[in-house]
Order: C-alpha cells, then sequence, then structure tokens
C-alpha cells in the first residue's frame, strides 16, 4: 500500500520524502554526504499525524476522568465550617435575666445593682464552650413605693410593689413561703428572682421554681446580702450548685438520639439464701414518673426493670468485728460490678444510640450479709450504695436481719418492704442527679454562706431543669459541630467515597436545626431549643454512621489503575515513543537542511 | 356404737378439711397462676438402641399478661421487649448441628417430631400485624435475634432467604415466615446467650450439667427456643408468653464395663450415668424452678423386649419393672430411686406401653448429688417408633446444567400396625404433606413434577390432592412447593422427582466459598394423620409438668431431610480482569501496529536496503551479530569495521531514555501513594 500510495501521490509525499529520496540524486556533488546535509525542507506529515494522535489522547483523559467519577453529594463544607467557628468564638450566649428583691432595706437601687453586678463579675468564670449573657434590675421595695434600677427595665415592671413583706418569711415553713413567691413572681417569666429581707431569724433558701428568698438579721449590712445574692446567683442559678471539675461539665448521660433507658435491675446474690423481688409498679408510677416527666424536654426516658439471680460481685469484703458486718471499701468499688456474672443486657427496645444507665439493687448472699460499703474517711456510708459516671448506679440492701430464712420456699415470693424500696428509690434519684451532675445534698455551701435548696418532689427543681436544658443545647450543638467536622474532614480526605443524597440532607437539615437551636437560645425559648439542638446532634450522627460510608462500594484509585493500565499503559507508551521519535527526527533532517541551505549558500 | 362413731366424724372431718385444703390449695395456685411468673425445668433421658443415650433439657417459663410489662421477676427482658417490638404471636429458632438418625433413633415420638431439626438455623415466626407490615418486622427480627444469639441470622433478612408458607407449615397462617440457614455453624458462643434467658442460667439446677465439651461432643445437638404469646384480651394489656427452651443432646456413653468380657459386651448395651456422660452432677434444683425433675423414659420398642425377656423368667414383666425394688430388677439397675413411675396410657393398637421414672432434684443437695446411672444387666436390642413412612431427598443428573430433586419416601415396617388398623376402610390413605423451599438459582420446572408409587409412575392428579406453588423471582423470592399427597396404605415406596436448571449468580452474589456447593434447605415431610402424642396416667394435677403435657400435645408426625448440596459452575473470579487485560492488549497491539504503519518511510527503507546490499552488511545484522556475540561471550571478529561510536552513543541515550522514562513512571507511581 505503501509503495503503490508513493508512486501515485506526486507531490506532498514526494515532497517530504524527498528528504529520503533527494540524497541519492545529487550522488555526482562530491561534498554533499547525506548523512548531514540535505536539501530540501523535512516534511511535517508524520510529525502531525503522531501529534494529533498523541493530543487526541490528552484530550480523552478529562471524559475517562469523568466517566469513572463517583457520585459524592455536595456536602455545605463551608456552613459547616463557619457553624463550628461561630460555636467556638463564643457566640452562643444564653440570655438570663436576674431580678434582685430588697424588701425592708432603705438603699439605693443602683448602688446595690452595681456591688452585685461587679461580685458576679469576679465570681463568674466563663465556660469555655457556653458563656450566659445576663442582665440584672434590682428592686428595693419600701411597702409605699418601689425604687427601681434600671428604672426602664421591661423585666422590673412585673413586681407589684408591697405584695411581699416581712411578714411572709416570718414563718418557717419553707414550702410555703415558696408556693407564696411562686404566686407573687408567677410562673410565666423566665427570669430569676431572689428577695432578701430583712428580719427575722437568718435563713437561705432556694425554692423550686426560679426564685430563691435570703432572711437577714436587722443589723447586717446591705453589701453582704449583695456579696451573697450575686454567688447565689452565678453558682446556683448559672452553675446549678455543682462544683467545678467534678464531672466535665458539658458530659451528659443523654444518647445520642436523645433517649435514655433507665434500666434498673435487682440482683440477686445467691437465690439459694433468698430471693427478693420488688413491686416495681407502684414505684414506676409514684417516683419515676413525675421525674420522667420533669425531665422530658432534655431527654425521652424510658423505664425498664428485671430480676437477675446468681450475680455475686467480684470484689471482697471482710468481716469488720466492731460493726458486725461484711465491709468494702471504696478502693474495691472498680470491681465490685461484675461483668461477667451480672447480665444487664443491652435494651431490645431501645434504638441503637439510646444511653442506657444501669441502677442496680445489690442483695447480698448470707455469706456476706450485712454488706456495709466504708468510705474514705472509715465512715459508713448512709446510702450503702455509688455512681460510676455514665454506667449508672448501684444501692446494697441488706435484707432485715440477714438471717436465712428457714421457711423460704421456692415458690414464695419475698417482697422488698415499701419502705425500704422508697429510700432505694430516693437513693438513685439522688445518684441519676449526681450522673447529671448535680448535688445529691439538699445544701449549696458557697463561700458567703449556706443556702438551703428545696427538694422537688419530681427529682429537679425549675431552675435545675432550666441548667440542664442550657447545657444539653450547649453540649448537643457542640456534639453536632464536632461530628459534622469530623464528616467534612473524612469526605474531604477520601476523594474516592461515594456519598449519598440521604447524608448530603441529612447534613443539611443537621445544620438547619442547630441554626434555630442557637437563634432559639438568644430569644430564651429552651426548650425548644434543646429540642433542635438534639435533633441537629442526632441528624449529624445519623449522617456520620450512615451505612453508605461504611460500605465496600469505596472505589479505590488501586481499582482505576488496575483496570485501565493494561490498555493505557502499552498504548501512551506507543503514542509517547513515536511522539518524541518524530519530533526528534523532524529536528534531526531540520538541522541537515539548515546545514545544506548554509553550505549552499557560502557555496554561491 | 359411740366409739365408731366418733372415727367416723373425726375421719369425715379430717377428709372434708384435707378436701378443703385441697381445694384452697387448687383455687390458690390457679389464681396465682395467673399472676405470677413461673419455670420450670426438666430433664429427660432415653436409652436409644444403636448404644447411645438421648437427652432432653427443657426449660419453660411463662410470663402471665399485665398491663405493665416493664418489670419482670423470672422471665427473661430480652424475650418480653422482642416479642412487644416485633408484635410475635409465636416464634421458634433453632440451632442444630448434626443430622437426626430418624432410623435408629425413632421418627414417631414427640421429641424427634417436634424436636429433630435441619442443620444449621431454622427460623419461623408469627406476627401479629397486618400482611404489609410483616416483611419490615421480620428483618428487623432477624437483626434482633442475630445480636441477641451471637448468629449470622440477619442473612435471613434478605427476600431470597425466606419464603411465606401458605398452608402446609404446621402453625398454617398468613402471617408466618420461615428461613433456614443450612451451613450456620452452631457452637457455645449461642449456647451462652441462650442459657442467660434462663433465670438461674447454668449456675444452678439442671442446667448445671450443661458442659461444654461434652454437649458439643455429642452425635446430634439441637438447641431452640419456642416462644408464645397468649393474646390478652383487652387492649393496652401486654400479652402473656410462653418461652420454651430446650436442648436435645444425642451422646455416646463411654463403655464402663471394661471388665467384662468382650463378646458379651459387644451386646449389652453400654451403661451409663449422668456423671459419665456429661462428666457434672445436679446438686439440687434450680430454687426459682416451680418443679425440677428428671425422666427416664424406655420406650415401647423397650418395654416389649423387656417383657418378652421376662416371659422366659417366668416373671410378671409389668411388676418388675414398675416395682419400687430396683436391685432385683434382672434386667438394668438404676443407682437412684424413682419417685414415681408413670405408664403410657396403652392406646388401642398396642399392648406396649412406654414407661417412664420420675426423679424429683430437690430432694438432693450438694452434699448428695444427684447422679442417676442406668446399668444393664442383659443385652437388649430393640426399635424405636418409626414415622410410618422414611422421607430422604437426593440430587439426580449430572453437570453444571440441570439436574432433578427427588423425594423418596419408604414405608417403614413399625408402621404397619398403623395401616392395617387404618385398612378397614376400603379407600385406606395416607396423607403426607410435603413443604419444600428452593433458592432462586435452583430453577424448579414444576411442570416436570412426576410421582411414582410402588416404582410405577402415577398420573400427579391421582396423587397430589392438593398444590400450592409459588415460583421463584430472580434475586428476588425463593420457589415455594406446598403438596399434600395422599398414598393408598399399602404403599411401600413413593418418590417425587422434580427437574431444575441451574441459574447463573451475579458475580457480586457467590459466597467466598463457592465451590463447596449451594445448600438446598430441608424438606419438611409431615404426617397430619398420625399424631405424635404420650399420654401418661397422671393424677398428680398439683404437680403439672410442662414436659410431660408437651407429651401429650397432639402434634403432627413430622420429619425433615436432608440438607442438597448443588454444585453451580463458578466462575473463574478472576476472569473480568483477564479479559479486560486481553482485551486492552489487543487494542495495544492494534495501536502500536497503526502508528508505525503511519509513521512508515517505505522509500527510505529501501535505500537503506539498498546500501546494505552494497556494503553486504547493514548496521542492525551488525548489531545483532555483535549482540549474540556478547551473548555467547565469545568475541567475535565482525567482518566489516563496526560503524563507530557514533551508533553505540545513540544506543546508549535510546537506552538511558527508556530507563529514564521507566525510573519516571515508578517515582511518579511512588509519590502518588507514599
Amino acid at each position: 500500500m505503501a509503495e503503490i500510495s508513493e508512486a501515485h501521490d506526486s507531490d506532498s509525499s514526494k515532497l517530504q520524502d524527498s528528504g529520503s529520496e533527494a540524497p541519492q540524486r545529487p550522488e555526482s556533488e562530491p561534498d554533499f554526504d547525506p548523512k548531514i546535509t540535505r536539501k530540501t525542507k523535512p516534511g511535517l506529515k508524520r510529525l502531525f499525524l503522531t501529534f494529533s494522535v498523541l493530543f487526541s489522547f490528552l484530550l480523552g483523559f478529562p471524559f475517562l476522568w469523568k466517566s469513572v467519577e463517583i457520585y459524592r453529594s455536595p456536602l455545605p463544607f463551608r456552613e459547616i465550617d463557619s457553624l463550628s467557628t461561630q460555636l467556638r468564638s463564643d457566640n452562643l450566649l444564653f440570655p438570663l435575666h436576674f431580678h434582685a428583691l430588697f424588701v425592708g432595706f432603705d438603699s439605693e437601687p443602683d448602688s446595690l445593682r452595681r456591688s452585685i453586678l461587679s461580685a458576679i463579675a469576679r465570681l463568674a468564670s466563663q465556660n469555655p464552650k457556653c458563656s450566659n449573657n445576663y442582665t440584672l434590675s434590682v428592686t428595693v421595695d419600701l411597702d409605699s413605693r418601689c425604687l427601681r434600677s434600671p428604672t426602664s427595665s421591661p423585666h422590673s415592671s412585673t413586681y407589684q410593689c408591697g405584695s411581699i413583706t416581712a411578714a411572709d418569711f416570718v414563718q418557717n415553713d419553707d414550702v410555703a413561703v415558696d408556693e407564696r413567691l411562686a404566686s407573687v413572681f408567677g410562673g410565666k417569666t423566665k427570669e430569676y428572682s431572689v428577695v432578701v429581707v430583712k428580719g427575722g431569724n437568718e435563713r437561705a433558701v432556694v425554692g423550686k421554681h426560679r426564685h430563691a428568698w435570703m432572711v437577714v438579721g436587722d443589723g447586717s449590712e446591705v453589701e453582704v446580702a449583695a456579696a451573697k445574692v450575686a454567688e447565689l446567683l452565678v453558682k446556683v442559678f448559672i452553675n446549678g450548685g455543682r462544683e467545678e471539675g467534678s464531672i466535665r461539665n458539658e458530659f451528659m448521660p443523654v444518647g445520642a438520639d436523645g433517649k435514655i433507658v433507665l434500666s434498673f435491675n435487682l440482683l440477686n446474690a445467691d437465690p439459694r439464701d433468698w430471693a427478693y423481688d420488688r413491686d416495681f409498679e407502684k414505684i414506676d408510677d409514684t417516683l419515676l414518673a413525675p421525674m420522667i416527666e420533669a425531665l422530658g424536654p432534655v431527654a425521652n426516658i424510658s423505664v425498664e426493670s428485671q430480676v437477675l439471680y446468681h450475680t455475686p460481685k467480684a470484689s471482697f469484703s471482710y468481716w469488720n468485728q466492731k460493726l458486725e458486718s461484711y465491709v468494702f471499701s471504696t478502693k474495691d468499688l472498680p470491681f465490685f460490678v461484675n461483668s461477667n456474672e451480672w447480665h444487664l443486657d443491652t435494651s431490645i427496645a431501645a434504638g441503637g444510640r439510646s444511653k442506657i444507665l444501669q441502677f442496680a439493687v445489690y442483695v447480698p448472699s448470707a455469706k456476706e450479709c450485712p454488706l456495709l460499703l466504708q468510705l474514705l474517711n472509715g465512715e459508713i456510708s448512709k446510702t450503702n450504695g455509688f455512681i460510676s459516671p455514665m454506667w449508672g448506679g448501684v444501692v446494697v440492701w441488706n435484707p432485715q436481719g440477714c438471717l436465712k430464712d428457714s421457711e423460704f420456699k421456692s415458690g414464695a415470693k419475698n417482697i422488698i418492704p415499701i419502705q425500704d424500696l422508697e429510700n432505694m428509690f430516693e437513693v438513685f434519684i439522688g445518684q441519676f442527679r449526681q450522673l447529671f451532675g448535680f448535688k445529691s445534698v439538699n445544701v449549696y455551701a458557697g463561700a458567703s454562706g449556706d443556702w438551703n435548696l428545696l427538694p422537688s418532689e419530681r427529682g429537679f427543681t425549675e431552675w435545675e431543669l432550666d441548667v440542664l436544658s442550657r447545657q444539653h443545647t450547649c453540649f448537643n450543638l457542640h456534639s453536632c459541630a464536632t461530628t459534622l467536622g469530623s464528616l467534612s474532614r473524612l469526605v474531604q480526605s477520601l476523594p474516592r467515597m461515594i456519598i449519598m443524597d440521604e447524608i448530603g440532607k441529612q447534613v443539611k437539615f443537621s445544620l438547619e436545626a442547630a441554626n434555630l437551636a442557637l437563634s432559639n437560645a438568644s430569644s430564651r425559648v429552651y426548650e425548644s431549643s434543646a429540642a433542635s439542638s438534639s435533633k441537629a446532634s442526632s441528624l449529624a450522627e445519623d449522617a456520620f454512621f450512615h451505612p453508605s460510608i461504611m460500605s465496600v462500594s469505596y472505589y479505590s484509585f488501586e481499582h482505576c489503575f488496575a483496570v485501565y493500565s493494561p490498555f493505557f499503559l502499552p498504548v501512551s507508551m506507543h503514542v509517547l515513543l513515536a511522539a518524541l521519535k518524530e519530533l526528534r527526527r523532524y529536528k534531526q533532517e531540520k538541522a541537515k537542511n539548515l546545514a545544506w541551505k548554509a553550505k549552499a549558500n557560502s557555496a554561491s | 356404737m359411740a366409739l365408731l362413731r366418733r372415727p367416723l366424724l373425726v375421719l369425715i372431718l379430717i377428709v372434708t378439711y384435707q378436701f378443703l385444703q385441697l381445694w384452697i390449695a387448687v383455687g390458690s395456685v390457679i389464681e396465682e397462676g395467673q399472676k405470677q411468673e413461673e419455670f420450670y425445668e426438666e430433664l429427660l433421658l432415653k436409652p436409644l438402641p444403636d448404644r447411645k443415650v438421648l437427652t432432653h433439657f427443657h426449660f419453660q417459663s411463662s410470663a402471665p399478661p399485665t398491663s405493665n410489662g416493664r418489670h419482670h421477676h423470672l422471665f427473661p427482658k430480652a424475650i418480653s421487649q422482642l416479642v412487644q417490638k416485633f408484635r410475635v404471636k409465636e416464634m421458634e429458632l433453632s440451632f442444630t448441628q448434626g443430622r437426626w438418625n430418624y432410623e435408629s433413633w425413632g421418627g414417631f415420638d414427640s421429641i424427634p417430631s417436634s424436636n429433630a431439626k435441619p442443620p444449621g438455623v431454622e427460623l419461623w415466626a408469627v406476627f401479629d400485624v397486618p400482611q404489609h407490615l410483616i416483611d419490615a418486622l421480620w428483618k428487623n427480627l432477624t437483626h434482633t435475634l442475630s445480636g441477641l444469639f451471637c448468629a449470622s441470622i440477619n442473612f435471613l433478612e434478605s427476600s431470597t432467604a425466606y419464603s411465606a408458607p401458605e398452608w402446609s407449615f404446621p402453625p398454617a397462617s398468613g402471617n408466618l415466615r420461615y428461613g433456614t440457614l443450612p451451613r450456620e455453624a452452631v457452637c457455645t458462643e449461642n449456647l451462652t446467650p441462650w442459657l442467660k434467658l434462663l433465670p438461674c442460667r447454668d449456675k444452678a439446677g439442671i442446667s448445671m450439667l450443661l458442659d461444654r465439651p461434652s454437649i458439643y461432643r455429642g452425635f446430634y445437638h439441637s438447641q431452640r427456643l419456642h416462644l408464645i404469646s397468649t393474646g390478652s384480651g383487652s387492649e393496652g394489656m401486654d400479652p402473656g408468653i410462653i418461652l420454651e427452651q430446650t436442648l436435645t443432646v444425642v451422646l455416646q456413653p463411654n463403655s464402663q464395663r471394661a471388665s467384662l468380657d468382650r463378646a458379651s459386651e459387644k451386646h449389652i448395651q453400654p451403661s451409663w450415668s449422668l456423671s459419665s456422660i456429661f462428666g457434672k452432677q445436679v446438686s439440687g434444683k434450680c430454687v426459682l424452678a416451680e418443679t425440677s425433675n428428671v425422666y427416664l423414659l424406655l420406650d415401647r420398642g423397650l418395654v416389649a423386649e423387656l417383657k418378652q425377656l421376662h416371659e422366659e423368667n417366668e416373671k410378671s414383666a409389668e411388676k418388675v419393672l414398675t416395682s419400687e425394688n430396683f436391685r432385683t430388677n434382672p434386667c438394668f439397675e438404676l443407682s437412684a430411686k424413682p419417685d414415681r413411675i408413670f405408664i403410657e396410657e396403652s392406646s388401642l393398637l398396642s399392648k406396649n406401653s412406654s414407661v417412664l421414672y420420675k426423679f424429683k432434684v430437690e430432694k438432693y443437695s450438694e452434699f448428695e448429688p444427684f447422679d442417676l446411672g442406668l446399668t444393664w444387666k442383659i443385652p437388649v436390642v430393640w426399635l424405636c417408633r418409626q414415622a410410618p413412612l422414611h422421607a430422604s431427598r437426593f440430587l439426580m443428573g449430572s453437570g453444571n446444567e440441570r439436574g432433578a430433586i427427588a423425594i423418596s419416601l419408604k414405608s417403614t415396617q413399625s408402621s404397619e400396625s398403623f395401616m392395617g388398623a387404618n385398612s378397614d376402610d376400603e379407600r385406606c390413605e395416607l396423607r403426607v404433606d410435603v413443604f419444600q423451599v428452593v433458592p432462586w438459582y435452583v430453577k424448579v420446572y414444576f411442570h416436570s413434577l412426576q410421582v411414582f408409587v410402588d416404582q410405577q409412575p402415577k398420573a400427579v392428579s391421582d396423587i397430589i390432592e392438593k398444590i400450592h406453588v409459588s415460583p421463584s423471582k430472580d434475586k428476588v423470592s425463593p420457589g415455594v412447593m406446598e403438596l399434600v399427597l395422599k398414598l393408598p396404605c399399602s404403599v411401600s415406596s413413593a418418590a417425587l422427582t422434580i427437574e431444575f436448571d441451574k441459574g447463573f449468580l451475579h458475580i457480586d452474589e457467590y459466597p467466598p466459598d463457592a465451590n463447596q456447593g449451594f445448600d438446598i434447605p430441608s424438606a419438611i415431610v409431615s404426617f397430619p394423620n398420625f399424631h405424635a402424642s404420650m399420654v401418661f396416667l397422671e393424677n398428680d394435677s398439683l404437680n403439672k409438668s410442662p414436659l410431660l403435657s408437651k407429651f401429650q400435645e397432639k402434634s403432627h408426625v413430622m420429619s425433615y431431610t436432608e440438607v442438597l448440596l448443588v454444585p453451580l459452575t463458578t466462575p473463574d473470579f478472576s476472569m473480568p480482569y483477564n479479559v479486560i487485560t486481553i482485551t486492552c492488549t489487543v487494542f495495544a497491539l492494534y495501536f502500536g501496529s497503526l502508528l508505525n504503519a503511519l509513521r512508515r518511510r517505505v522509500a527510505e527503507e529501501e535505500r537503506f536496503l539498498k546500501d546494505k546490499a552494497a556494503k553486504k552488511t547493514g548496521r542492525l545484522p551488525l548489531l545483532l551479530s555483535k549482540l549474540s556475540a556478547k551473548l555467547r561471550g565469545r568475541h567475535s571478529e565482525p567482518p566489516h569495521s563496526p560503524p563507530g561510536p557514533a551508533s553505540s552513543s545513540f544506543i546508549n541515550s535510546k537506552l538511558v531514555l527508556k530507563v529514564i522514562l521507566v525510573a519516571g513512571v515508578a517515582a511518579c507511581w511512588q509519590h502518588y501513594f507514599l
């Protein structure tokens, strides 16, 4: 073929190939060397051809790249970043309003306000994650008229002058006073009120609602009272009365889906000695149900209960002659829970990411009864129980008299007396409060004096619930931001990971819920803020743990290379080499031609 | 008279008092029984004809219907939550290792009918929800169970793995789902969660015997969990649940009579005791159990055989077997004295009846453990009761393209008496239900169903009374075949054959060990006319035993066939890559040659050839000769003076270029990945 075309093609191929043919003709010329000179211009046809093949190859690469691309739903990386920077830059402020009412004092409200504010500023240690934005109004009630500061505050106007008098505090019944204050201040406003009254026997009480009162002696100074008020506002109403650093503040035993399962277990160490049952339904109705209802905005709590048998504890206890009982000390506590024998199963009813808190009543066997917990200072624990953060609590209950019941029959049902059971569940509620970081005792010992905390029959008082929901919102928003941040880092670090549309949607909704929570928090709607923050966090978790992220369909570069290399490696070798060779030859021939031209020029 | 009358009065008083007491007791039991949770533990031991021992553990927990099911005193929390969450009406899960030997271990009693299970995992569940919700619940249930029992039950989630039998499966209902995993390995990690459902676990009571090495050394091992929720009348009440956990193990006792001479040892049954077969003893009952009993069952065949032996000895066999004095029993010796002896209520059909010895565990304690031993004194040979037909299943045909499944039913001799009893009727018929699930990749042609009775082909419509077929859909659902056969009573053998094509799976669908073959789950053959029930004359209704009441239940005689292993064509799994490689190589060759052809300069080559002809040797042959000389290690002088350093440098630069290119590619590669 090539030869025929050679014969037929007259000019173009001749012209190009003349480079090869030409040197034959001027054989006669003595100084003509075909190896270094040529008369004609080197042809461009083959060079053009090989390069066009090469370029078409190169042009094909983007199409190939497009064809092996995998589906990635676009994630709002920028919004995620902005959310986390917004949270980090301390923009999550919970506005709080305090109202201090001084009854029977004769002093300037402005100066009082200033001194309280300065005391607050001294005390308030800024939480690194969530801070509060507070306003304060001070009212001095002079029976007939009120002095307010600031005068134009919208909050202080709700209080009717003269509705609280010193006579209200004469009685020692704190609950009645609490109810009286509740009726005065009303439950609607979300402000925290402190009433300072002069006269009567001194006491300081924090009520079940959002107010506290303090009765001071006649001779006491107003400055001392102001300092105490400031401490109350900061340490109790803002921080929930807990010590800094006892349990990490933002730590909440709430599952990622906003659920808690309270699993109550009754562990009979050895049913051959005795086996006890309890009337759980009654306790559930009377003690647990109000608490669960109260905690509704923070967590969705469900309760379950079981009795287990043959569950010895894993630690040892020693006979103490003086106490006439078996004693286990605080250093044995890490080994008390016997995870081999205590089958405190995870719940089937609970969803995958619910938090399960185990509360176990341990009924010791006859060999180790009565069993008491000795504290570090050598005293015997009153509750005879302990908590394990994020796991739950254990209470040891010793049966009456610890005598082996000779009349114990297998069929007979021994039931824990209802009084003991109520005590036990009160301990559990205390432990539950401790797991949330609150104190189990009813006294707050501050630097400037003690405050009695009035316990609520619902387990948690209103101001405690406020603290919890603020903290919950804060914790959820931060965990949401962290999860989304991790997701975005993961997605960005694995460029060949498939991302489904669903993940994109979940991330979008999670961001929307987080922003809603932020805006609700700043407008003091704590409940809905807590709800949307938990929604945000759970959606973020959903997106992060979406099954498709874990799937095998992660299509790696190695696969791509293995599939395409058998074609592209040899072909690109050919194409590149051909292009290189042609280029080199063209240069060579051009140089020859130039040499010939120069020679011809010099000759002529 | 007064003297006479007074004792009578006293007697009447005593009798009425006792009656009252009894009545009160009964009343209280009934009242309590409705409210309280109960737990029973029982163990049945039965010598088998082939020198083995059947041990059958039966645990039953029951929870009454309550308004608040959040607290359970004995009943496992996990199961009650499972029932509530998935609205399970009835469920059975079994883990089995080994195959029940129907021929020698019997196929008629209630133990083989309800506890002989196909190898691997079998799960069926009936749901109490509308039809369209069932599949979703089933999927969730399989996942939960797989977590609960540490097994891969979640593979039953895929719609190709389960089926919905219409009527042939015994608790026939439209809300039933049935699935099996024949290849699931069963081991101690499945037993431990199963034991966790018992209130005493294996810490006390009969379950202390469950020594893992002894159990898993057995010939057959089936661990079963059956629960039935007794629906409550009113709304808002949680249903009551009866959970039945059984463990059936067939063990080979080690012969204890090493001292005896071998000739007699060969025929005599091996003697055993609980401690010799399990290596453990029972030290007292589980205190939470209502009753804790061990039973020893001598089945009909054995009793008949013993009677026959006794007749030779001219003694009343009945008396000997049931007498309390076991030391004088000439056939065997029991190491413990039974508390009660039950004799089966003899049916009309046979004069023989089984004997059941009951031992109460509560009498024993840690210091005096219970260890039942059975020592045979004379050789005995007997047969267990067989199901009317022995079912087996096999594959026919060869090659990787098509084959046929055959289910063969052979009459067992022992069932002749039943046939005889029914043969008064002119048209005596034996009803057989067959339920068969076939995976979708075994494409069954239902029209090719053939029936053979006594080796004679019969018209399908003559034998098959009812048929329900749901054909398989590729990658969606398995094929289900439900048949009701009416066979004449005099049948000695029957066979069903059905042809199939082997399908092709997508490369992703093959399991890791595809060359091993694919399992077709066991077919279920049941005989609805025959009921496996043993009624024992029992007059103490107070002391109720779930095991005995289970025996009294009239359940269908059922048997499972073998699991079939179908070899499918398995592809060479590297084939796609090979195809890619060879296609690409062809393409690359084409491209290379095309480029070469395009770049070719024919005239120049001709000139070179002419040059070569003129010089006699070209450059290339010269190079070749040089190369060959180098390879040979000989220094051969070229015929002409070499072209010189120009060509060698040219070669060198080319070589260097290539080396650089390869090195560059390698460096890029390295850079990209490291």
